[in-house]
């Protein structure tokens, strides 16, 4: 796939940074940066018919997935960068915290039942790596073999909270008991007709 | 034909479709009334998922974004509310979020739980038909209040567009 250097990524935002000062962007927009050199590399495995799942910062990806920069430019111009989406593309991002893991899940989940052979790529930040659901499917897609991959993007901040710190940070031994038996009764009642 | 009857020929033919595919809890294994109505789908199209309401959701709309007309089935209506994250800020949204992009059809089948002959508790026989009318917008929701609805409303399902969410009563199962 057709790549881009450091230094375009950059002018890129740039140029979207400057519309923004200039009130040209009537809407929210997080901007990428410092990221672009680990972002070139992972892009390298990603093949044009492989699916991208972002989040609200996802300038940076549209354009490694090799969207056009007039198309999102105009689309972030028109209130659209924190939803940025191409079904041609088959990039889709969503502003929900954690909210793109279990659809990228489905798709890959299709993808193997129909023995496809595309790969989904998946981005989040360091807060949504921490959720129950992400816990949820990266279980579900390691013991199904899913052609997925999960890309945890880390800069220590969920909004302007610390991930970690608020997470607590210590490493206490807590006690998890969790002991095996063999039911006798059925899920519910008693496991014969009773006529009520 | 019994209200149970008629669920389990709207089930049928869903399943003649080739896109269609059926995830959920006690789809392949059994466990609840809705199991019995799954009895003319092939297992080959049925997927049993473990508890996971809310991913169970997102992942049928990544189905759908492969082709699949997925029927996610949430056996309690209780259960459901589980998920209404997925289903109120993407199922529901991404048509617009997306600027006509993406239009996943997903259908939703869901039960009121039954009161009789045992009262199961609040926690399992609520219904939120009201509440879920209100707060999607692009989500068809269906009450099946009559077994004669069931087949037309079905078929409308997987003839539409949209996803759609079919509500059916559990105390009717028997009922005409």
């Amino acid at each position: 796939m057709m790549t881009l250097t450091k230094e375009e990524l950059i002018a890129f935002e740039d140029e979207i940074k400057e519309l923004y000062e200039n009130a040209k962007i009537k809407a929210p927009v997080h901007f990428s940066k410092g990221n672009e050199e680990q972002l070139i590399d992972i892009f390298k495995d990603v093949n044009e018919n492989d699916w991208v799942f972002s989040t609200h910062r996802s300038h940076y990806h549209a354009l490694l997935k090799g969207i056009d920069k007039e198309w999102l430019k105009n689309e972030i111009i028109g209130q659209r960068s924190i939803h940025l989406n191409s079904r041609e593309h088959k990039f889709f991002t969503s502003a929900i915290v954690g909210g793109i893991l279990p659809i990228a899940l489905g798709t890959a989940l299709g993808i193997k039942l129909k023995n496809s052979k595309e790969h989904v790529w998946v981005f989040v930040g360091d807060m949504a790596a921490e959720m129950g659901i992400f816990y949820e499917c990266t279980k579900y897609a390691r013991r199904n073999s899913l052609p997925v991959t999960f890309v945890i993007e880390d800069n220590g901040l969920s909004v302007e909270t610390p991930t970690q710190k608020c997470w607590g940070e210590d490493d206490a031994n807590i006690k998890i008991i969790r002991y095996k038996y063999m039911r006798f009764y059925p899920h519910h009642g008693v496991g014969r007709f009773i006529n009520f | 034909m019994a209200y149970k009857d008629e669920l389990t020929k709207a089930m049928e033919l869903l399943s003649e479709n080739e896109k269609t595919i059926f995830l959920g809890q006690s789809v392949a294994c059994s466990g609840n009334a809705i199991y019995k109505t799954l009895e003319k789908v092939p297992v080959t199209k049925r997927i049993e998922l473990p508890i996971i309401e809310d991913t169970q959701m997102g992942m049928s709309i990544g189905l759908s974004f492969e082709g699949f007309i997925p029927i996610s089935i949430f056996p309690r209506m209780d259960f459901l509310i589980l998920a209404t994250n997925q289903l109120v800020n993407h199922l529901d949204k991404i048509k617009e979020m997306s600027n006509n992009h993406f239009n996943p059809k997903v259908i939703i089948r869901t039960s009121i739980g039954a009161t009789r002959p045992l009262y199961p508790g609040v926690q399992h026989c609520s219904d939120y038909t009201e509440a879920l009318k209100l707060i999607l917008k692009n989500v068809k929701v269906i009450k099946l209040e009559n077994s004669r609805d069931i087949m037309p409303e079905y078929k409308k399902a997987l003839e539409s567009n949209s996803p759609t969410l079919l509500i059916e009563i559990s105390d009717l199962y028997d009922s005409e």
